[in-house]
């Protein structure tokens, strides 16, 4: 009996090792030839909405900071290096699109000890910690290099997506296959900034076609888990840090109900500071979309920062 | 854990080294890894809960042992109703308990009545529904003498909390699964493939099939109001692959992973769609329940034994007992109810055993009275899924009404359906494939037998298409029941 199973077991062996060759030879070639209509779970999008690419290429330039910014599209489109930069703050910007806790744990165990921060201003808005990080991380592994921090992460997420896209990435990477790749400065109405910021001007929130139902933020304890751990990382490498929650339109902070509940627990954590309701800002006058501040918004919301903030006058 | 996580696909060939190298020696270490196993998959949902179906089983165990050793007929019903009160009860309490409260404060409210009820704030046990049956039919069996009290607590607890079936079935009876359980087990190089083909076509129809068909009947049930009574048909259409591909994946997985060790379970689905009439339908269609029903509330009530009425009657009580048994909402019982209004017929002019054989047996194409009988069942079939799919009595019938609005001669809005072509596309192919595998146990068991290439090239295919085309992971339905 013995003997049926070692060679039921050889043959599976045989079967899966074949089947992983075919996968990484299939998953190659979906990314190389086959329309993005079809490559349903494969989305490697390099140069993506929120500019990336140009952020973490612009990372060797940087290292010792004042201060760090991380967090969502709310961090990378709400602190302006400029205006930091006013204050006599060198400031690096390493938010990227719905950057969730798991992506910002990859992007700290990658650049931490290269930008050494003297400070972190950890943007949290609650959505980020009910979404599940896939988008984030394709939008990671499509605009950074590949290493075990991708592994990791994707072993965190378990989605097939993620796996596909993260196969495609280590061949792109490994063939060199971006080396001729420039990202636009401009892409229609946004502008990169020296920095990491991403900048849009001159655009104004229509409001919602359709009154939003109220609902809950219905967080996911992994995300939490992966905060605690880069809060824990901050704190060993002796970097204090701020919790800021960025203004959003005051419909969209409405429509959730447990934003409370959101800001004691971040009151746990740390100094938290939200935001919302604390400047005079109008949805129709200082936002773009419902989510983010125009430049005359980023503005107001940048001074006020800097105003509220103890940790970032004393500099 | 669940079947289509890459935490089951680390945890089921650690058991199976384990079983069939390291506690093969002995059946006892064999079951008593199954056990342990079994508990493990459970508590990783939630390890209070496991205390429930110890308890549960050991209930059951001790009820059997009771009854067996009783000495008079009434000490031995005394017996067999405390196990009865006490697993439905539990029932009750996890499932129908807020149910049945809010329900009569409606009531009372409606005839001017203000009462405050209290509800519990209780998670509902994964699989509770699944594990009391199979402890009830234990000692029902017993009850009737068609069975003797197990002794052995091992094996007891291995028959209900066996990891592949534990949570969504099959429900198994104890004549079956049993004496499996206390026979020696050799390892059948031909089951092991066998339950790996079935594990495959498990996966594809759940991932592949219920995920993506999730994803669009999800569009348009959330928000009715916004689409056609075309694009609705489609939404009902969409969720009908949905709870197929679905269920019967998660059954196709759990018979496929029994398999590998040298276990077979019940058979849950036999191409259901493919039924010319309802009563068909439900012979084919979650099988290991509605014979569950009709061997203990059925024909304990009388069968079909009293005449038409008899029949009817008892019907009516079954379909209304198995909607219930899908969830504490009206829209399962009304569901129930239609089911029983569309068999009907069949039970009384005695026409409900006329296509017990699978449709075009032999044959490839059905002939056009089989296709056409094929056509209107499913056509029944989707429009009673509507309430089954719908949070409320109230939003099943916005959602027909919509329907059966003039926007029903309009073309749907596939605009919103991102993929829709690639999805269709599937759906024709796993219709195809169900279609030629229809006279097997599952549709791929002997699929391109002849040729040992082009069996492993459509494998292939199926796991490309895993990969490549996974819906958004969504829960096994079934787990809420």
């Amino acid at each position: 009996m013995k003997n049926r199973i070692i060679f039921f077991l050889g043959s599976l062996m045989k079967f899966i090792a074949f089947t992983a060759f075919v996968y990484v030879v299939f998953i190659i070639g979906f990314g190389l030839f086959m329309p993005k209509v079809l490559s349903k779970n494969l989305s490697y999008k390099r140069g993506s909405n929120g500019h990336l690419f140009s952020r973490v290429n612009e990372i060797n330039e940087y290292k010792n900071v004042d201060v760090l910014f991380l967090g969502s599209s709310h961090a990378y489109r709400g602190f302006d290096p400029r205006i930091f930069q006013k204050h006599g703050l060198k400031t690096f910007n390493l938010g990227s699109s719905a950057q969730t806790p798991i992506q910002t744990e990859l992007l700290l165990n990658r650049y931490l000890d290269k930008l050494k921060p003297k400070l972190v201003v950890y943007e949290v808005y609650p959505g980020t910690f009910a979404l599940d990080g896939v988008e984030s991380a394709l939008d990671i592994i499509s605009n950074d290099e590949n290493d075990s921090e991708t592994i990791k992460m994707a072993l965190e997420l378990n989605n097939i997506k993620v796996y596909n896209t993260m196969i495609y990435g280590f061949f792109r990477d490994i063939f060199h296959l971006n080396k001729n790749y420039k990202e636009k400065i401009v892409k229609k109405y946004d502008t990169y900034v020296k920095g990491g910021f991403v900048e849009r001007n001159s655009l104004y929130f229509k409001g919602f076609k359709s009154l939003k139902n109220k609902s809950d933020w219905e967080f996911k304890v992994e995300q939490f888990d992966a905060f605690k751990r880069n809060l824990d990382k901050l704190k060993a490498m002796n970097i204090s840090y701020v919790l800021v929650q960025a203004p959003i339109t005051s419909q969209l902070y409405k429509s959730h109900t447990n934003n409370e509940y959101f800001d004691n627990k971040m009151k746990t954590y740390g100094k938290y500071y939200n935001f919302n309701g604390k400047l005079n800002l109008v949805d129709s006058l200082h936002f773009y979309d419902e989510h983010h501040l125009n430049q005359k918004g980023v503005e107001l919301f940048d001074d006020f920062l800097l105003k509220e903030l103890p940790v970032l006058n004393k500099k | 854990m669940l079947f289509n996580s890459i935490n089951f696909f680390i945890f089921l060939p650690i058991v199976f080294l384990l079983y069939w190298f390291v506690t093969n020696k002995k059946l006892v270490f064999q079951n008593g890894l199954l056990l342990v196993s079994s508990f493990f998959f459970y508590a990783c949902w939630d390890w209070r809960f496991l205390f429930l179906l110890m308890f549960s089983i050991l209930l059951d165990y001790i009820t059997g042992i009771k009854m067996g050793e009783a000495k008079n007929k009434p000490e031995k019903k005394f017996w067999f109703w405390l196990s009865i009160i006490v697993n439905v009860g539990f029932l009750g309490v996890f499932k129908y308990y807020n149910f049945f409260a809010e329900s009569l404060a409606e009531s009372l409210s409606a005839i001017g009545l203000q009462t405050n009820f209290w509800t519990l704030k209780v998670i509902l046990p994964v699989g509770i529904s699944f594990y009391t049956f199979h402890g009830l039919s234990y000692v029902i069996d017993i009850y009737y003498d068609k069975i003797k009290p197990e002794k052995n607590f091992i094996d007891y607890a291995v028959f209900v909390s066996f990891f592949p079936l534990l949570v969504a079935g099959p429900i198994e009876r104890a004549t079956h699964l049993l004496p499996q359980i206390k026979k020696e087990r050799k390892f059948d190089y031909d089951q092991a493939v066998n339950g790996l083909r079935q594990i495959l076509w498990g996966l594809f129809k759940k991932v592949v099939i219920a995920d993506n068909c999730a994803h669009f009947a999800n569009i348009f049930f959330e928000n009715p109001a916004q689409y056609s009574g075309s694009s609705l048909v489609l939404g009902a259409l969409f969720f009908t692959f949905q709870i197929y591909g679905d269920f019967s994946g998660y059954s196709d997985i759990a018979l496929g992973t029994a398999r590998l060790f040298g276990i077979d379970l019940l058979r849950n689905f036999a191409f259901p769609y493919f039924s010319r009439d309802i009563a068909e339908f439900w012979r084919r269609w979650h099988i290991s329940l509605s014979s569950w029903f009709k061997d203990y509330l059925y024909i304990p009530l009388g069968g079909s034994k009293g005449g038409t009425w008899m029949r009817v009657r008892n019907t009516f009580i079954i379909f209304l007992v198995s909607g219930f048994w899908h969830g504490a909402n009206w829209t399962f019982i009304v569901w129930g109810l239609l089911n029983a209004l569309y068999i009907m017929p069949s039970i009384i002019f005695n026409t409900h055993r006329n296509n017990m054989e699978i449709v075009a047996k032999g044959r490839v194409f059905p002939s056009v009275k089989e296709f056409l009988s094929i056509l209107f069942t499913f056509g029944l079939t989707v429009f009673a899924w509507i309430f089954f799919r719908a949070e409320s009595i109230s939003a099943a019938l916005d959602y027909i009404k919509r329907i059966f609005s003039k926007t029903l001669f309009t073309l749907p809005n596939i605009k919103v359906l991102a993929d829709f072509e690639i999805i269709v596309c599937l759906l024709i192919f796993f219709i195809s494939i169900e279609w030629l595998g229809r006279e097997n146990r599952y549709a791929i068991e002997k699929i391109f037998s002849k040729s040992k290439w082009i069996r492993y090239s459509f494998y292939y295919i199926i796991i490309l298409a895993i990969i490549i085309l996974t819906g958004k992971s969504q829960e096994f339905i079934y787990f809420q029941f």
